[in-house]
């Protein structure tokens, strides 16, 4: 996948409320395999709607999104399921870990399926981030930094094109931020992937090519 | 190390999220409810097919849904001179009735007739007794054309004894005699001779037992020969036949048991009574079948009503599953894998216990001359309703959770 683009989409919620003034909705827009993107906004604009969109598990929208040119409406749910895991990786604001299950299990829970770092690298990751000791804690058990440090990796842990993150370091402080963008930029380059950021203030470190307002 | 990338597969920790919420006590109530259906059913198929065979008494040549009918014998009538025999007007009565297929005439034989048995081989003794023989039309009767027919040429006999004679002999005369009790194969090559007599003729011929019957309570021989006997033989009149066979729709029918009483018929043998426990017995099989698939269709509803409450409980976890790009097929997995389980654990038991249950039973049956019958139609049923269970189940789980693919906002 080289391109995702959006073409004139506006959240259902949206509609009739005329232009928004957003650099987004209603625009065509076109993100690039390679390039890294911020895109800033303030509470209650769509992001996550936008990422949910992106991601197939919403279609409350109007417009046409699109990856390499075809509609994603159009794709089934064994072509999303292949996006989910060769394609696009996800780190989902809510982080959706699995409270029950361990740190290292959430993130082999996504690994297993994609079979794209040794249980070693990952662990690696983990005290990269600060988060070594908590390997086999339960989620539950993790403040909010660490299950973000945690969903992270997961995030990480799968080959794609275009990583999207919605509101990554919402809840790190500086330093950790910085290990995290230093990750994302790393993972982004040994794969050539583009990188999607979302942010309502505290922005990921990393190096931008073009910012959107949304 | 296996140990450790065992633990961390994703079928493992799939089934460790997703195993959350299983209720024990709903699973245990549906398997005992799909139990006790599936057994239920089952039960009643196999005793059914074990009973049927006493209902059915296993006689080749003669077809179950004939019956054999004579006028009832009075004292007033043998005083009076009455006749026992069946008039042309009763007969094309009886033939007009809408549950009478087909009426064929016993005739019987107008000369002497006496028949020898030798005893023992050459050196052993003859019996002899003075004998009947009757016929009926050869479409009542199934044996091969080839045993069943009659050639003046090369004159023998082709018989069908009644079982009973056989066994006044065995268990009546040889008994008592000390003579060696026959089975029915030995007797079918016992040599026997038949003398006819009469219009001047005296001849000599050999007969041959072609079978025995436990509804033809006579000595039966092929029309044809009963016609050639009767013209050489005979006096040459003609007399209204005593007894009937009828074919008939229902041995059961109550409208034919009524037209008999009204014209003092007599049903020879038990085929009637047969045919009524043998309606009852349908009827209360098929009751119980309902019953049972009835408990069986509920416990279905049991068991897909926890597998809806479970994937609600579940809802969250499953969406998020679905979000980390396992297919809806992966993410129904455990739970079929679980209904399948359970199905299987249920169809193995049920099968015991009718297993069981027919060990039970069987030596009553055995005690009244059957073995029982096959037990592969009861299991192909077991195997029919579980999989069709099965099928509902899983079909229910991928719809459920196919629905949960896309997320409301």
């Amino acid at each position: 996948m080289n391109t995702i683009t959006l073409h004139n989409t506006l959240p259902a919620v949206f509609a009739g409320r005329g232009d928004t003034g957003s650099e987004i909705w209603l625009r065509d827009v076109t993100f690039e395999r390679g390039k890294h993107y911020l895109i800033s906004a303030e509470s209650g604009t769509g992001k996550s709607s936008l990422c949910s969109y992106l991601y197939g598990y919403r279609t409350d929208y109007s417009g046409t999104m699109a990856f390499d040119g075809r509609d994603i409406r159009q794709l089934s749910v064994a072509e999303w399921c292949q996006v989910r895991v060769h394609n696009l990786a996800y780190l989902a604001q809510d982080m959706k870990l699995f409270p029950e299950l361990t740190a290292l299990e959430n993130i082999m829970l996504k690994n297993s399926i994609t079979n794209h770092k040794t249980e070693q690298e990952i662990v690696g990751m983990m005290q990269q981030l600060g988060i070594g000791d908590k390997v086999n804690s339960l989620v539950a058990k993790l403040s909010i930094g660490q299950q973000q440090r945690v969903a992270i990796v997961r995030t990480l842990c799968q080959p794609c094109d275009f990583i999207l993150l919605d509101e990554p370091v919402s809840h790190l402080d500086d330093t950790n931020n910085a290990i995290v963008a230093q990750m994302v930029m790393e993972e982004a380059k040994r794969q050539g992937a583009g990188v999607i950021s979302t942010s309502v203030g505290n922005n990921v470190k990393i190096t931008v090519d073009k910012e959107f307002k949304l | 190390m296996s140990n450790t990338s065992n633990n961390y597969s994703s079928k493992h920790l799939k089934w460790k999220l997703l195993r959350k919420h299983i209720s024990p006590a709903q699973l245990v109530g549906f398997s005992l409810a799909s139990l006790i259906g599936l057994t239920i059913v089952i039960l009643a198929v196999q005793f059914h097919q074990d009973v049927r065979p006493i209902f059915n008494d296993e006689e080749s040549f003669i077809k179950k849904d004939y019956l054999i009918i004579t006028r009832s014998v009075s004292t007033a009538g043998t005083l009076l001179g009455g006749s026992n025999e069946f008039s042309q007007a009763a007969i094309d009565d009886i033939e007009a009735q809408p549950w009478c297929r087909k009426v064929g005439k016993f005739s019987s034989n107008d000369y002497s007739l006496y028949a020898t048995i030798s005893v023992g081989g050459a050196g052993g003794g003859a019996m002899g007794t003075m004998l009947f023989f009757e016929s009926i039309p050869s479409e009542f009767i199934d044996v091969a054309d080839s045993d069943w027919k009659f050639d003046p040429e090369k004159p023998e006999i082709p018989v069908i004894m009644s079982r009973d004679y056989l066994s006044l002999y065995n268990f009546g005369f040889a008994a008592s005699q000390g003579l060696p009790q026959i089975s029915e194969g030995i007797v079918s090559k016992v040599p026997l001779d038949f003398t006819l007599r009469g219009n001047g003729h005296n001849d000599t011929m050999k007969g041959r037992i072609v079978g025995f019957s436990n509804r033809l309570n006579t000595i039966v021989v092929p029309q044809e020969f009963m016609k050639w006997s009767n013209e050489r033989y005979g006096s040459g009149i003609d007399r209204n036949p005593s007894r009937l066979i009828l074919e008939v729709n229902s041995p059961g029918d109550v409208k034919m048991q009524r037209y008999f009483d009204d014209h003092g018929y007599q049903v020879a043998g038990e085929k009637m009574q047969q045919g009524k426990a043998q309606y009852f017995l349908n009827l209360i099989v098929s009751i119980v079948i309902v019953v049972g698939i009835i408990i069986s269709v509920l416990a279905f509803f049991v068991l897909m009503l926890s597998i809806y409450l479970l994937l609600q409980k579940n809802t969250k976890k499953l969406q998020d599953l679905l979000l980390l790009g396992y297919s809806p097929a992966q993410v129904s997995q455990p739970y079929i894998n679980m209904v399948l389980a359970i199905n299987a654990a249920v169809l193995v038991l049920a099968v015991i216990i009718m297993l069981l249950a027919r060990a039970y039973y069987l030596p009553m049956l055995q005690a009244m001359g059957t073995s029982g019958g096959t037990i592969i139609i009861a299991l192909i049923v077991a195997v029919v309703i579980m999989t069709l269970i099965s099928v509902g189940n899983i079909i229910a789980i991928k719809r459920k959770i196919k629905a949960l693919w896309i997320q409301q906002s």
